[in-house]
């Protein structure tokens, strides 16, 4: 599903991402840990299409040249980007933005767009297995939420636009207990055979949850270790200067 | 100029029946036009927006007599149809009729004799300027405890042959306890190369509510000015709509005096200008007593070389303690070559006030228009969507649904 | 004990004056008065030839009438344009020739000007009237290859430099005070930094007002070389004197590639009486230019005294990434008046300015924030942000927030917040029960509100500022 080739990544000169090398395969979970500063939010957002980066090297997804891509044409290719800080619209209905993407997705793919209706009985589902406060949604977009919100906010999305891939970046920083397993059972309700997850994480509080089938651990902008989940549990005691 | 001025002027004053009074009126008005002559950059109001030179850029030289022997045709104007109204049509500068078809008649009064009137010298020559050459005199009366049932929309249109004139007109309004008015005013603009200017004065009385909302939309090459000078008593409320976007120039100035405990105004505004058009709004809030309360927002948007101003002045005088006031004006620069400059100002003589302004402008934020596109937006339509939420919120404050209504239509804007 | 402390602050307590014999130019602006100055200081012909230019500009220029405060009409042919120390004729080679009635002046500002009593890592350079009478440090900074020392003498010693930059921030035809000052300016102080040199210790100027009916006209002019650094202080007081005395200085900085000038006044020159008699008029112009890529000038001001201030700290941002900053207190009270800000003009690419202004009225006083920030089309991704707070006190002050918004480029960003308030009567309670007496509590929650901008000052200026700010409210509460 996702291929990176020998990724290279600069910003301002500055080297974040070296030889960077992942495969995903359809129905995958694989999470990248690593330390502030490791590249982990770059590579998400290079993923997702933001604009600011000298990249070099080679990412597939289903066999499309991502760089190629606009952002929005990832977007209805199927990649979601949950952000590690959601933006604040101010203006723009909650309700109003998530329609519009929905459908925006929906026609790329030739698929029929939802009405008024369909569109908010779809939503108000989502919002009720999310435990998402549905009077939020009448809302301008993440003005006013907590942390926790808008996080849940982002996996409602998820839920909703329904990605091939979806990348959680620090989706579990700032979450308490309950609200972490809330979105840990957003994402296991959204496994399938066919659709893949990349968590990137600083802890391995949230792989507890949700249980990768890889574990890479980023450092300096390379893997330097990768392994099954068991080698999360080996980072959380031993810590990332003494991995190897 | 001054030679074409004073020719014109002596026309006008022998085409219409004056009375002695408004004679010298007009003629002590004149005179002040003439040893001030049409505002410039030098003076601190316009320093943004140098009207003489407008003027003489965009139309060069103006004459000042219209010739209202010929009936107007005020029936090929075109009417707005969305919404019941009562109308009021000016015609360069000349009211042509005046049908409150869906009122009371003995709750509206017209005047169409003016009282002694000290001449002000001080506000702008403009003020001058509409006075001396402005005809009929007209002032309408809402009586006490009337709501009028449909707005008054006032249409401001030009012959299809008027060009390079400047045409005045001026309506006085007076507002008795416990009345209420919606006031529309819409641009009909038949011809180019113009300058139209409108001279408002409200009186509010005790409790009484004045909406007016001023429409500016069709493209038009007219230099425009219109100033609005309401006077508040107790607990009254006035609130200024300004859709500023369709002509070359237009100038909107508010002057607003709270006399009146608990009265309070908002003035708010959209610029939505393209092209090269330059378009501005001043307003000066004058808290003149305790307790009374002022709002102001003010949004633009502005594409190719088109240039917005906003000053806006809150004063408080040293007796008008409890004040509140607020403004606030924010502008998205779509084009590299637009402008936007504020002049966003207090002047604070009370200490127990709640006073503060704020201004934004720049680019569309990337960052919000990154995570629209990560959610399959096209750029364009990130855009728009975007806009579409800046936009909202000014709209909103609109208290009247069928103009709020009216308003979104006309800019493409949806909830 | 406690009222006795209060009685004494709210006094004046630079307002002695010096008994010393004074060489004087004669009463009146004209060019025999400004050649006598220019020889007396024995000034090369070129100085001269650009006084007389900036003469006969002053002549067709008017003085400026549009800022808020109004003040009687000044006769500039009363005035004396030039007054020095008697024993400065032949100017004395050391300290230890210094008037020790000069060095005791001085010691009564705490500005200990000989060796064994010299303030720790500041250098000072006196200026009484119209000279610089003293200049500390002088040898350890010329070391490091740094000229710090009074303008006159560096146009003597370094005529190249001075030459090069006078005027070139502030033209000689700029406005009326700015030429007046650069006709009859006397003296000042005159800092080269050269390239790559950290200046050591913090450069100091202490202006003092002696003599009577004379105006004061000094000219600083700073130069950072490439990737240098220089902190420079600015302190000011004068006597108490019935007459309005005048203070027209011209500061020009500038900051060459990736270099850096931090200035920072403290003005407390004589407000005037409760009744608003006397006092100084002080009109400066000071302006930095931004000249180098990554240059940064940043000003900062505690303005508590004169009985007019104007004056408006500027950057021109010329250089790539280069940025301006200006943190502002200003106070007035009893009949005070002021009209200051700032002036941040962004002419290149990614530059960048910030403005914190915290104006505080109380008494009979009036005061306006002005400012001007203009980012020019050439100015892609530059950004402003300001931030002004007024503070009133009581209903018969005013304050008023003026400022001038200008964004020519759609890559650019401004954001400006102003804010309008008083002491609110919970905070006064809280801080009674507390155990505060009111003016305590209005001291600590003024300087509260002025706190970021006090954090920008050098550590032993900002708790003479923050004991100034107390004692300027004095009196104001009740």
């Amino acid at each position: 599903m996702l291929k990176i080739n020998n990724l290279n990544a600069k910003i301002d000169k500055k080297s974040i991402l070296q030889n960077f090398k992942l495969e995903i395969n359809p129905g995958e979970v694989h999470a990248i840990m690593g330390p502030n500063g490791s590249g982990k939010s770059t590579l998400s957002n290079i993923l997702s299409g933001k604009k600011g980066y000298d990249v070099t090297g080679e990412v597939l997804f289903e066999n499309n040249d991502l760089f190629s891509l606009e952002t929005e044409e990832r977007a209805h290719k199927g990649i979601f980007l949950a952000f590690q800080y959601p933006l604040e619209i101010p203006g723009v209905n909650t309700n109003v933005f998530l329609k519009t993407s929905l459908n925006a997705i929906k026609k790329a793919r030739g698929e029929k767009e939802l009405d008024a209706i369909q569109f908010l009985k779809l939503v108000k589902e989502k919002a009720k297995e999310l435990k998402f406060d549905e009077e939020k949604l009448g809302r301008q977009l993440n003005v006013g939420f907590s942390g926790g919100e808008k996080k849940k906010n982002e996996i409602l999305q998820m839920s909703i636009l329904k990605p091939k891939l979806s990348i959680l970046d620090e989706t579990d920083s700032g979450l308490d207990i309950d609200a972490l397993k809330t979105v840990a059972d957003g994402v296991n309700a959204l496994r399938k055979n066919d659709n893949s997850f990349l968590i990137i994480t600083h802890y391995q509080r949230l792989l507890e949850y949700i249980k990768p089938d890889f574990v890479h651990v980023l450092m300096n902008g390379k893997i330097i270790k990768s392994g099954g989940p068991e080698l999360a549990l080996e980072l959380e005691k031993k810590g990332y200067e003494n991995i190897n | 100029m001054e030679d074409q001025l004073k020719t014109d002027f002596e026309k006008n004053l022998r085409d219409f029946s004056y009375s002695d009074q408004e004679k010298k009126f007009k003629k002590n008005n004149f005179n002040v036009f003439l040893e001030q002559g049409f505002p410039n950059r030098k003076l601190e109001n316009w320093k943004f927006s140098d009207l003489n030179q407008i003027i003489k850029n965009n139309i060069g030289e103006l004459t000042f007599y219209n010739d209202y022997s010929k009936e107007n045709q005020i029936d090929k104007i075109e009417l707005i149809n969305e919404l019941e109204h009562n109308k009021l049509i000016i015609v360069d500068g000349k009211i042509e009729k005046i049908d409150f078809k869906f009122e009371d008649k003995d709750k509206i009064e017209v005047l169409a004799e003016q009282g002694e009137e000290i001449i002000k010298k001080n506000i702008n020559s403009l003020i001058n300027l509409n006075n001396a050459f402005s005809n009929k005199f007209c002032k309408i009366i809402i009586k006490k405890n009337y709501s009028l049932k449909k707005p008054l929309v006032v249409y401001h249109s030009t012959n299809k042959d008027t060009k390079f004139k400047n045409t005045n007109s001026r309506i006085d309004f007076k507002l008795e306890e416990n009345a209420c008015l919606k006031l529309i005013d819409i641009f009909k603009d038949n011809s180019e190369k113009n300058f139209i200017n409108i001279y408002y004065n409200f009186e509010l009385d005790k409790s009484s509510i004045l909406k007016n909302y001023k429409i500016d939309r069709s493209i038009n090459n007219n230099i425009k000015y219109s100033y609005n000078n309401i006077k508040q008593e107790a607990n009254s409320v006035s609130e200024t709509f300004i859709l500023s976007s369709g002509s070359k120039f237009f100038k909107n100035e508010i002057n607003c005096d709270l006399i009146g405990q608990h009265s309070s105004a908002f003035v708010n505004g959209i610029f939505d200008l393209d092209d090269e058009n330059h378009h501005e709004i001043k307003s000066n809030i004058n808290h003149l007593i305790e307790n009374t309360k002022s709002y102001q927002l003010i949004k633009s948007v502005l594409e190719k070389k088109s240039k917005a101003v906003y000053q806006g002045k809150i004063f408080v005088s040293s007796e008008a303690q409890k004040t509140d006031g607020y403004q606030l004006s924010n502008a998205i620069l779509l084009s590299e070559n637009s402008e936007f400059n504020a002049k966003p100002e207090l002047e604070i003589y009370a200490d127990d006030v709640k006073c503060s302004h704020g201004s934004s402008s720049g680019s569309l934020d990337e960052n919000s228009i990154f995570y629209l596109m990560s959610r399959g937006l096209n750029y364009k339509e990130a855009k728009k969507l975007l806009i579409n939420g800046f936009l909202l919120d000014v709209i909103e404050k609109i208290t009247d649904e069928e103009i709020k209504n009216l308003i979104k239509n006309l800019l493409g804007v949806k909830e | 004990m406690r009222d006795k402390q209060i009685e004494d602050l709210k006094d004046y307590k630079y307002g002695f004056s010096t008994d010393i014999e004074s060489i004087k130019a004669p009463k009146g602006l004209n060019e025999d008065v400004i050649k006598f100055i220019s020889n007396i200081k024995k000034e090369p012909k070129w100085l001269l030839d650009w006084r007389l230019k900036a003469f006969e500009r002053l002549k067709v220029l008017k003085e400026p009438d549009w800022q808020k405060p109004k003040y009687p009409k000044i006769d500039y042919q009363d005035l004396y344009y030039y007054s020095a120390p008697k024993s400065f004729k032949d100017k004395p080679k050391s300290l230890d020739e210094l008037d020790p009635k000069l060095i005791e002046t001085y010691q009564k500002l705490g500005i200990p000007l000989n060796e064994q009593k010299r303030l720790n890592g500041i250098a000072v350079d006196a200026v009484f009237d119209s000279v610089s009478v003293a200049t500390t440090f002088k040898e350890s900074l010329t070391k490091q290859g740094i000229i710090f020392c009074s303008i006159s003498e560096a146009v003597q010693k370094h005529p190249e430099l001075v030459k090069k930059y006078l005027g070139t921030v502030i033209p000689l035809t700029d406005h009326f005070f700015a030429t007046l000052n650069s006709a009859v300016f006397t003296d000042g102080s005159f800092v080269y930094i050269p390239p790559g040199v950290r200046c050591p210790m913090e450069l100091s100027t202490y202006f003092r007002i002696n003599a009577s009916d004379t105006g004061q006209f000094e000219r600083t002019l700073i130069i950072a070389d490439k990737g240098s650094y220089v902190s420079y202080l600015e302190g000011c007081t004068a006597p108490m004197r019935d007459e309005n005395q005048l203070h027209a200085a011209n500061v020009e900085l500038i900051a060459l590639d990736d270099a850096e000038i931090k200035y920072s006044t403290v003005q407390n020159w004589y407000p005037g009486d409760k009744d608003g008699k006397g006092g100084i008029y002080n009109f400066v112009t000071k302006r930095g230019l931004c000249k180098g890529k990554n240059s940064k000038i940043s000003w900062t001001q505690v303005e508590t005294g004169s009985a007019i201030t104007w004056k408006y700290p500027s950057c021109i941002l010329k250089g790539d990434n280069s940025i301006g900053e200006f943190y502002s207190i200003a106070i007035t009270n009893n009949h005070q008046k002021a009209d200051t800000g700032t002036k941040m003009i962004h002419l290149g690419k990614n530059t960048k300015s910030k403005i914190i202004s915290k104006g505080i009225s109380a008494g009979f006083s009036d005061m306006t924030y002005r400012g001007l920030v203009d980012i020019s089309p050439n100015a892609t991704n530059s950004n402003n942000f300001t931030q002004c707070d007024s503070l009133l006190m009581g209903n018969k002050c005013g304050a008023h927030t003026v400022p001038y918004i200008k964004n020519k480029n759609s890559d650019s960003n401004i954001a400006h917040e102003a804010t309008t308030s008083k002491i609110s009567e919970e905070q006064l309670h809280y801080c009674q029960q507390r155990g505060l007496n009111p003016e305590e509590a209005v001291g600590l929650i003024v300087n509260g509100f002025c706190k970021e901008v006090l954090q920008q000052l050098p550590m032993e200026f900002a708790v003479e500022a923050q004991k100034l700010v107390g004692i300027s409210l004095e009196g104001s509460v009740g």
